[in-house]
């Protein structure tokens, strides 16, 4: 096991060095100047000049290449052009309210996905059953930002009920904290639930043919039980890696989630320094996630290799 | 890339390769017909192509032409669904904005399949390129989707092209890999090592031998691709980083709508609800011909 | 004696009972006023930029020498009075007031001054254009400094007291600390607030600056007496402008600017709100390149110009609402009283499609693609540009409508081989020799004789009646040569919480000194 751990681990580096080199060259590529937007409107071409070469803007490509690895290697993120600190420190600043998102998403996602699908798969083809899939279909089709736009008209602007936007930290006060974040947990969850529910209910029908199932029937167990003690425990955990997928998939969707919402994290951040050509930042962000995209899928393969041994030896 | 399909696929793999005969695809056919969700999804699907192509018959207005008096009309019987802030007809809108989605949705699977099937086959074949095709499609896989598209959105511009191309560059490793994986389960088998005895050429094997396997499998993945890229064109249009901003498109028909929508809600409303329809079709039709053409990829 | 005791009894009670009653509206101490932004400004050094965002923060923060009053004049601010002129007008003595501290308790001095003067001369646009005709600024005693100018001009005053990229009083320390280039990341001025911190992305946090002297003339425009009631003044960064609008609705925000204009009916009807129009707020304008491609040509310019229709874009682009735009042709804003044009019959706002297309017949135009840049950023300078392309090419023109990041404009804006045309906004110039349009050093290179010359008259001219008289013709043969087609003008959308008091609304942009919280 710790084998496969380390040869996978290994297998990382050389993908790293590939993703690092793609973000640069990307980023590189997006026309604009950060110079002329800091400057503002009325600059003119000296200032802008000045500006560039204060910042390393003027070196050739190759050489800010060589630059940005070896800073990289002393685990320097480099500056941010428009916010006067270190990239590190920025990211730092604005994880927490992603990661709250995702935790919260997560957690809505599990809550509503799992008991659909454990439900759905142990009477299949019931009523039940029909109308807890129509609706994960209906959250796999309804595109999560729509979804969010008309949870904001109807809870916000025509019940009043919930704040429209906006993010309060759980840490300073959670009452408020919790008003903020259930509409953008809500609508980023409802979507992946659905993903969740499908693969619970597969697991689940896919468990209760099992022999072992038969024999508790044949044992004289109550349905209930043969289906909460033994089935459900064995299709809960591909659903574990499931879960994994989930948040992978979280972190791409927290990005329009934190637009729509103004929930400011490292979405919005991305988003705002790609309009700012906030290079340093641009690369943080993207390198951050990722390494915690990567990092995630690296623990879920850890997970079905533990499940399924014959993985470890492919 | 934590993917259960890839053990189903080896066995379904190593079952030899599908017989091409007349009884076999008429079963198949059939197969497919009765199956509810290959219907529903794929009527669905069709009326939305045939809806694309007679978008100019069928619409009551030239969706570009701007009506600056009439901003922000509720649905009414001259216009079905209302105007947006520039007095566009929303139904002429919505209609043309299926162009831009079927025509991305389809381009990209298009692009993605023959790409991933390209690149899955030299990189299942040839073991020395095999090493750093991997390492490339593992680096683009290593960011969330939507991200990469942004990115790449950005670096490239506005234009449906573009966005086509973001797109392909986003969704082809996963195709890639599977590609890959079905050709290295292949190249192993009996059928295979006797026909490159027998001096066959490389191509040949790919083409007789890989790519009937990958047929099923890659049709599957191209649906739930067109239905992610449809998605995607309609994200990216939301963000202001898709096609640009006058060209009728749902995601930015939504976008729009957005700063109206206390005032004009039906402005967001009625383009997400045709998002919706697209979506639901292509992942009916989806998941019919997963359950049809193989049902152990079922557990993804 | 028993009456005069009650009659004084009377009197004390009448007294008491005045002071207790008080008048109608007195200032309440405290609370922290929420100010909703547009996004994150770029610095806090006034003299780094123009961006008005870092100018509406800073003018909390600093001050200046002199500063601008109701009716667009420059009135003393850290300048004890108005300045002794030389009789040959090359040398300027300004007295400094006494006593005035920094927020790190340091007193202000000339040396102060000096310094902050020479990084503003080296760095501010508005700076380098007076600096072009400064010889020397240098103290002559503790608070004394004197400007001695190379050429005479009327724009002294008028320069030292503009808020925007504005000369702002730095501690000598401070200016020393970081050079005109860079962006100064300390900010300790002489304001009525003082910054406790910046969290990007986050807020803001000024607070009042208890040893702040505020001047004895009262309050008037960005000048006068500034006292600050609230004890906590919080910015924080909301870049969409629907949510700026929703969050004052709930109440969340006290104060937010540059909403989006369709909120306006709505937010009239809000209770607990009050929806201010801020005028002026920006014309609008489609800049030509007359550098190098199709709009070299000046009949072409004629023709867009003679082609609009000012009124439809207008009221489009104000959401319908007619309080929100006025169709002006002068070149300065009617706020800006001095120099405000009334000047009948210009070819402005024709709508003569006739009068375009022979114009198109008569350029040649054969139909050749012109590149209008815009931007989704700043969404009137899209809607213009897409109801202009729409009458434009119902007049002939074929308009190649580029919709780009503003990051991207600002770039492309400075290569003439990019574009033809693209959009943006002027804000008010407080001085003619202001108009950055009108030179050839910022984008679309207007580089006229006619117009050189009358601006450069204008620069050397003291007394005000030629000046304006010479401002007149400056109109007339802007809109002969068209450099650029000016649109109407767009007010802004602002909206107040109700118990928010003491707003000068009538300000251009927003300041929070005598501003007090009722609650």
């Amino acid at each position: 096991m710790t084998t496969y751990l380390l040869r996978r681990l290994l297998a990382l580096l050389p993908v790293m060095l590939v993703v690092v080199t793609i973000v640069f060259f990307l980023i590189h590529l997006i026309p604009g100047d950060p110079v002329a937007v800091i400057l503002g409107p009325e600059a003119n071409a000296e200032q802008i000049e000045a500006a560039r070469r204060e910042l390393g803007l003027d070196r050739p490509l190759p050489e800010q290449l060589v630059r940005f690895y070896t800073r990289l290697l002393r685990g320097d993120l480099g500056r941010s052009y428009f916010l006067d600190r270190p990239v590190t420190t920025a990211l730092w600043e604005r994880a927490e309210p992603t990661l709250v998102l995702m935790a919260s998403a997560l957690f809505v996602a599990v809550l509503i996905g799992v008991p659909s699908g454990i439900v759905a798969g142990a009477y299949p083809g019931s009523g039940w059953d029909r109308v807890l899939m129509t609706l994960a279909l209906l959250g796999v089709c309804i595109p999560g930002f729509w979804l969010s736009l008309n949870f904001i008209y109807l809870f916000s602007v025509r019940l009043g009920w919930l704040p429209v936007a906006g993010y309060a930290s759980v840490f300073s006060d959670p009452v408020a904290a919790f008003r903020y974040m259930l509409l953008p947990a809500v609508s980023l969850g409802f979507s992946q639930s659905a993903l969740i529910a499908r693969i619970a209910r597969s697991c689940m029908i896919e468990v209760l043919r099992q022999d072992y199932i038969r024999t508790a029937r044949a044992k004289g167990l109550a349905e209930r039980s043969v289906i909460y003690l033994h089935a459900f425990r064995n299709a809960l955990v591909p659903v574990v890696t499931v879960i994994g997928i989930t948040m992978a998939i979280l972190i791409g969707g927290a990005v329009v989630t934190e637009i729509v919402f103004n929930i400011p994290g490292l979405g919005r951040l991305i988003i705002s320094a790609i309009l700012r050509r906030d290079y340093p930042v641009v690369q943080g962000v993207v390198l951050l996630t990722a390494a915690a995209y990567m990092l995630i899928n690296l623990v879920v393969d850890m997970v079905y290799a533990f499940i399924d041994p014959r993985i470890r030896y492919v | 890339m934590a993917d259960g399909v890839a053990v189903n696929e080896r066995a379904a793999a190593a079952a030899g390769p599908s017989a091409a005969t007349d009884a076999a695809r008429t079963r198949l056919v059939r197969r497919l017909l009765s199956n509810r969700n290959v219907v529903i999804g794929g009527s669905v699907f069709l009326l939305l192509v045939l809806v694309a192509l007679l978008a100019d018959a069928l619409s009551p207005y030239n969706p570009t032409r701007l009506y600056p008096g009439q901003r922000l009309r509720p649905p009414s019987l001259q216009n079905l669904l209302g105007t947006d802030e520039f007095g566009r007809d929303i139904a002429s809108l919505v209609l043309h904005g299926s162009r831009v989605s079927l025509l991305v949705g389809g381009v990209t699977m298009i692009l993605t399949s023959v790409g991933g099937v390209v690149i899955g086959l030299i990189a299942g074949y040839y073991r020395r390129l095999d090493v750093v095709v991997m390492r490339v499609m593992d680096g683009l896989m290593a960011f969330p989707a939507i991200l990469l598209a942004i990115a790449l959105m950005a670096a490239r511009g506005p234009g449906v092209w573009n966005v086509i191309i973001s797109l392909s560059v986003v969704y082809l490793p996963r195709t890639a890999m599977l590609i890959r994986s079905t050709a290295l389960s292949v190249r192993e088998l009996d059928y295979v090592l006797a026909a490159q005895a027998l001096g066959r050429g490389g191509l040949a094997i790919a083409f007789r031998h890989i790519l009937p396997n990958c047929l099923g499998p890659l049709l599957v993945r191209g649906t739930f691709i067109f239905a992610y890229a449809v998605l995607a064109e309609a994200i990216l249009g939301f963000l202001g980083v898709g096609v640009p901003p006058y060209v009728p498109s749902w995601g930015n028909v939504i976008a729009s709508g957005k700063n109206v929508i206390r005032e004009a809600f039906w402005v967001s409303a009625f383009p997400g609800v045709a998002l919706t329809l697209a979506g639901l079709s292509l992942n009916l039709l989806g998941d019919g011909l997963r359950d049809t053409l193989d049902p152990r990829l079922r557990m993804e | 004696m028993r009456h005069r005791k009650t009659l004084w009894a009377v009197i004390a009670l009448t007294v008491v009972g005045l002071c207790l009653t008080g008048p109608a509206a007195a200032q309440k101490k405290g609370g922290v006023l929420k100010v909703g932004n547009l996004g994150e400004p770029p610095t806090l050094d006034a003299h780094w930029t123009t961006a008005t965002i870092t100018e509406v923060l800073t003018n909390h923060i600093y001050e200046g020498l002199y500063a601008v009053d109701a009716k667009a004049q420059p009135i003393p601010m850290l300048a004890e009075g108005m300045p002794a002129v030389s009789k040959d007008g090359l040398s300027y003595t300004f007295k400094l007031r006494q006593g005035i501290k920094f927020h790190n308790g340091k007193e202000m001095t000339s040396a102060d001054v000096v310094a902050s003067l020479n990084r503003w001369g080296a760095q501010s646009t508005y700076g380098k254009t007076l600096y072009a005709r400064v010889a020397e600024v240098r103290a002559v005693d503790k608070y004394t400094v004197q400007m001695q100018l190379k050429e005479k001009t009327a724009t002294v005053l008028i320069s030292l007291a503009i808020p925007n990229n504005f000369a702002a009083i730095y501690p000598k320390e401070v200016v020393d600390k970081f050079k005109p280039a860079e962006k100064a990341t300390e900010s300790i001025g002489t304001g009525p607030f003082k910054l406790v911190e910046w969290k990007p992305d986050r807020h803001i946090k000024m607070v009042r600056f208890d040893d702040y002297q505020p001047r004895k003339e009262p309050a008037t425009g960005y000048g006068g007496r500034k006292v600050v009631h609230v004890d906590e003044l919080l910015w924080l960064p909301v870049p969409d402008a629907a949510t700026r609008v929703a969050q004052i609705e709930t109440g969340e925000l006290d104060f937010a600017d540059d909403l989006d204009l369709n909120a306006y009916g709505r937010l009239k009807k809000t209770t607990g709100v009050q929806p201010i129009v801020a005028k002026p707020y920006y014309w609008l304008v489609a800049v030509f390149n007359k550098k190098e491609g199709l709009m070299t040509n000046p009949k072409l310019r004629q023709a867009w110009q003679a082609a609009l229709d000012m009124e439809p874009i207008m009221k489009n682009v104000a959401g319908g609402h007619a309080e929100l735009y006025r169709l002006d042709s002068s070149l300065a804003f009617a706020e800006n009283a001095p120099w405000h044009t009334k000047i009948q019959g210009l070819p402005w706002n024709e709508h003569n499609r006739d009068k375009a297309r022979r114009l198109l017949r008569e350029a040649g135009y054969k139909g050749e693609p012109i590149r209008f840049m815009t931007t989704q950023e700043y969404k009137w300078m899209y809607d213009f540009a897409l109801l202009s392309k729409q009458q434009l090419e119902d007049a002939g023109f074929t308009i190649d409508l580029q919709v780009v990041d503003w990051a991207t404009l600002v770039k492309r804006r400075n290569n003439s081989k990019e574009y033809d045309a693209f959009t943006t906004g002027m804000g008010n110039f407080y001085d003619p020799t202001h108009h950055i349009y009108l030179g050839p050093n910022w984008p679309g290179w207007t580089n006229d004789e006619q117009l050189n010359r009358l601006l450069s008259d204008l620069a050397g001219e003291t007394d005000y009646k030629k000046r304006f008289g010479l401002w007149e013709q400056v109109t007339r043969t802007f809109y002969d040569r068209v450099p650029v087609a000016r649109y109407g003008d767009l007010f802004g959308l602002r909206a107040m919480r109700t118990h928010v008091k003491g707003f000068d609304t009538t300000l251009m942009r927003p300041r929070f000194h005598n501003v007090w919280l009722e609650k």
